[in-house]
């Protein structure tokens, strides 16, 4: 069964990216969801059988490579974690595919798109799936292939092209990190196999005495590859530009599963996290950041993709972030309840723009809750699912990572005070983007008289997808609700007693983490949730004050105009893209056209033509017998080999 | 078998393909059949090592002439290539014309 989850992905697109017809746009989109939904079927009946059982599952194919000690079969494996991504990653892509095909209903190469679509999704079940970080690796770079096809997918216009080639090399410098930890693994413990390492860390008590550095090293670059893909700070600049691609493209892959990627590989191998704790502080610290950093980006940002993209970085540091202060579980339900409210985001900004007819600028909406009621509503329940508000999945998943970061015993307080921080500034944006888009009067552009009719909701199997979405970005969460909360009505978190099994502390690291078993008051945490709920409802009326009704005026405009420098800051981004151009693209830009010039023009090219001009002037001083006549060298050679031949023989 | 080739017939057969390729090759004057005249030469090469398989009674002469066969399947192809080439450069394909070795 679990082969078949893989096959019909790749099927799929294989049959749409070389068997079928291509013209008719029906055909692509239904093979596609087929191909979806049967995966997503077979992947419920993988979970079922393995929730049953209760105990992770292997899977042998064949034995993929074997050079001297390397060993590495094409294996898969059922656990609590993969079982859980692979209903994440075929349900909601199940849901993407269907909305895709109203999206792209415009486009001449459907055939194309849902191919690719595919064999993302084949991809990265077998990044989730892999027993081993070989075949880890291969999802891994699978997704990312797919990810440029796809944000290229409109690659007729340059800026597309370049934002897929700019995803791609960002990606690289992760994925030399991942390959340096793939080598340092083998080297080290001479295994790339999972359940191989994770019994090993488990069987030691402590650790003899070469290995907590080699895992620092190994945690490390592992880490550098979780930043590629999972944009975070220094490598976050990818994810922004890759909203080039068409919307569901963004909904499916960078929002709900191909940029989580990072945190899944850090879950996988949590074993080796809780040992290298000096790695874990700056996971944390990157994380926490990384979710302040593109949180205030977001403030100010106009378009309404690039918004929820910076809302996505922010949101992926905070699972980083509970990564780092060891909160695996946490991070992984916020994996969850983000990969539900976000592709709702994403695909509710989709039904706009798509009734705007590509209108991605919020100051040129305003007022489409009249015209676009099921998407108004679905999206409402979106940001607040996003901005924490209680009773909503964001709220219990958010409050598990500040709580757990706020335990944390070295810095603790600061980076929950950065996630603190963070959380505001979604609340503030969330709601900002909320408001000038659907509330407010409606916006006109006085310039543009070509599109006059009025924007009208998306057919039922665009807005279906998006209802469902919106029940599971209320439900799940109510599947980790926190112990303290859950204690009230006699239950427990589920969530973390589900992962229990996979995310556990080896015996030689446990001393460092005995916090987060420690007994605290739950005053304590009472007190830390009320807070945030205020800061929170503090920062959405700010938001609500300041846009409903009042496009740019109110505080933010006050804050705008008396601050113009911090303002242009953000709205440029910090920066951070000319920084990389001016002080790495460029210098790299330059030494290779030196090089090329020099070395390859010059040298290269100049040593190999001098031998042909000196052999060309000089071979007259030894050619002066050649008469030129092709026959009578054909002749001296004939009669030379008789010659010989007569010789030879007599 | 009713009736067994003697080998000298097959012989006698390959002197004579053999000298009617040399000899057109040193006497035509078109690259195109100077070419041919090769591939003359060669099949009667082929001929004597299928002649010798027969009289010896394995194999290795056919295996051998199989691979004599590609190669001069490979040779045509650049020959006629480079006849293209030639006559890009200069126009026509005599072999007269080609001197630039002279001394």
């Amino acid at each position: 069964m679990i082969w078949m989850v893989l096959a019909f992905p790749l099927l799929g697109a294989l049959l749409n990216g070389f068997l079928l017809p291509r013209r008719s746009k029906f055909l692509s989109h239904g093979v596609a969801v087929a191909a979806v939904g049967s995966a997503f079927l077979c992947a419920c009946s993988v979970f079922l059988d393995f929730f049953a059982a209760r105990r992770p599952q292997l899977h042998f194919g064949f034995e993929w490579l074997r050079a001297g000690k390397f060993v590495a079969p094409f294996e898969l494996a059922v656990d609590q974690l993969s079982g859980l991504m692979i209903l994440i990653i075929t349900g909601i892509g199940t849901l993407i595919h269907i909305y895709a095909g109203g999206y792209m209903k415009e486009e001449e190469t459907t055939y194309r798109f849902f191919a690719y679509l595919n064999l993302f999704i084949f991809m990265m079940l077998l990044l989730v799936l892999g027993n081993n970080l070989l075949v880890m690796f291969v999802g891994w770079e699978g997704v990312g292939l797919c990810s440029y096809l796809l944000i290229g997918y409109w690659f007729q216009e340059e800026a597309n092209a370049k934002a897929g080639m700019k995803a791609f090399l960002v990606n690289r410098i992760g994925d030399i990190g991942f390959l340096i930890g793939i080598f340092l693994t083998f080297r080290h413990f001479g295994t790339v196999s999972f359940t191989e390492l994770s019994s090993w860390i488990n069987l030691m008590t402590t650790l003899p005495d070469p290995y907590p550095k080699a895992i620092f090293w190994i945690t490390l670059s592992f880490f550098i590859g979780a930043c590629g893909k999972s944009a975070q700070l220094p490598l976050y600049v990818w994810l922004p530009d890759a909203m080039a691609g068409p919307t569901p493209v963004s909904a499916l892959i960078h929002a709900a599963t191909m940029v989580t990627a990072g945190i899944f590989m850090m879950t996988r191998m949590s074993f080796f996290y809780y040992a290298a704790p000096d790695t874990m502080l700056i996971v944390a610290f990157v994380g926490a950041f990384t979710a302040l950093f593109a949180a205030t980006i977001a403030l100010v940002q106009t378009d309404i993709k690039k918004v929820l993209a910076y809302s996505t970085v922010s949101q992926l540091g905070y699972m980083v972030l509970a990564c780092g202060v060891g909160a695996f579980d946490a991070g992984v339900f916020h994996l969850l309840t983000h990969a539900c409210f976000k592709a709702l985001l994403f695909l509710g900004a989709g039904s706009v723009i798509f009734a705007m007819h590509h209108e991605q600028d919020m100051r040129r909406m305003g007022g489409l809750r009249k015209h676009l009621p099921i998407t108004h509503a679905v999206m409402l329940i979106g940001v607040l699912a996003i901005i924490g508000v209680p009773g909503f999945s964001g709220f219990f998943s958010k409050d598990e990572i500040l709580w757990k970061a706020f335990i944390f015993p070295t810095y603790g307080p600061i980076l929950w005070g950065v996630g603190f921080l963070a959380a505001g500034c979604t609340a503030f944006y969330m709601v900002r983007l909320l408001c000038l888009t659907f509330y407010g009067p409606s916006y006109q552009d006085p310039h543009a008289h070509h599109h006059h009719h009025e924007p009208h909701e998306t057919p039922w199997y665009m807005w279906a997808p998006l209802v469902i979405l919106a029940f599971l970005s209320v439900a799940v969460g109510y599947l980790g609700v926190p112990d303290f909360l859950a204690h009230l009505v006699g239950g427990r978190n589920l969530f973390a007693s589900y992962l229990e099994g996979l995310v556990y502390i080896p015996t030689s690291a446990r001393s460092a983490w005995t916090h987060l078993h420690a007994e605290h008051a739950h005053s304590l945490e009472w007190g830390l949730m009320l807070t945030s709920v205020a800061w929170v409802t503090l920062a959405a009326g700010t938001a609500v004050f300041c846009y409903v009704n009042r496009p740019v005026r109110g505080i933010a405009g006050f804050l705008g105009a008396h601050f113009p420098r911090v303002h242009q800051l953000l709205l440029d981004k910090y920066r951070v893209d000319e920084c990389y151009q001016q002080k790495i693209v460029t210098p790299l830009a330059e030494i290779s056209t030196f090089l090329w010039q020099l070395f390859d023009v010059r040298i290269l090219n100049g040593c190999v033509n001098w031998v042909g001009y000196l052999l060309m002037g000089t071979s007259g001083i030894a050619s002066f017998r050649m008469t030129g006549s092709l026959h009578r060298y054909g002749f001296w050679v004939l009669a030379g080999t008789v010659g010989i031949l007569v010789f030879s023989c007599f | 078998m009713s009736s067994i080739i003697p080998i000298e017939h097959s012989l006698i057969l390959a002197f004579l393909l053999f000298f009617i390729g040399a000899a057109g090759v040193l006497i035509r004057r078109n690259l195109i059949t100077v070419l041919m005249s090769i591939e003359l030469m060669l099949n009667s090469a082929n001929l004597l090592f299928v002649a010798a398989s027969r009289q010896v009674g394995n194999v290795d002469g056919q295996v051998m002439m199989s691979f004599v066969v590609v190669i001069a399947a490979c040779e045509a192809a650049i020959g006629l290539a480079m006849v293209i080439a030639i006559f890009r450069r200069y126009g026509n394909i005599k072999t007269e014309f080609l001197r630039a070795l002279r001394g």
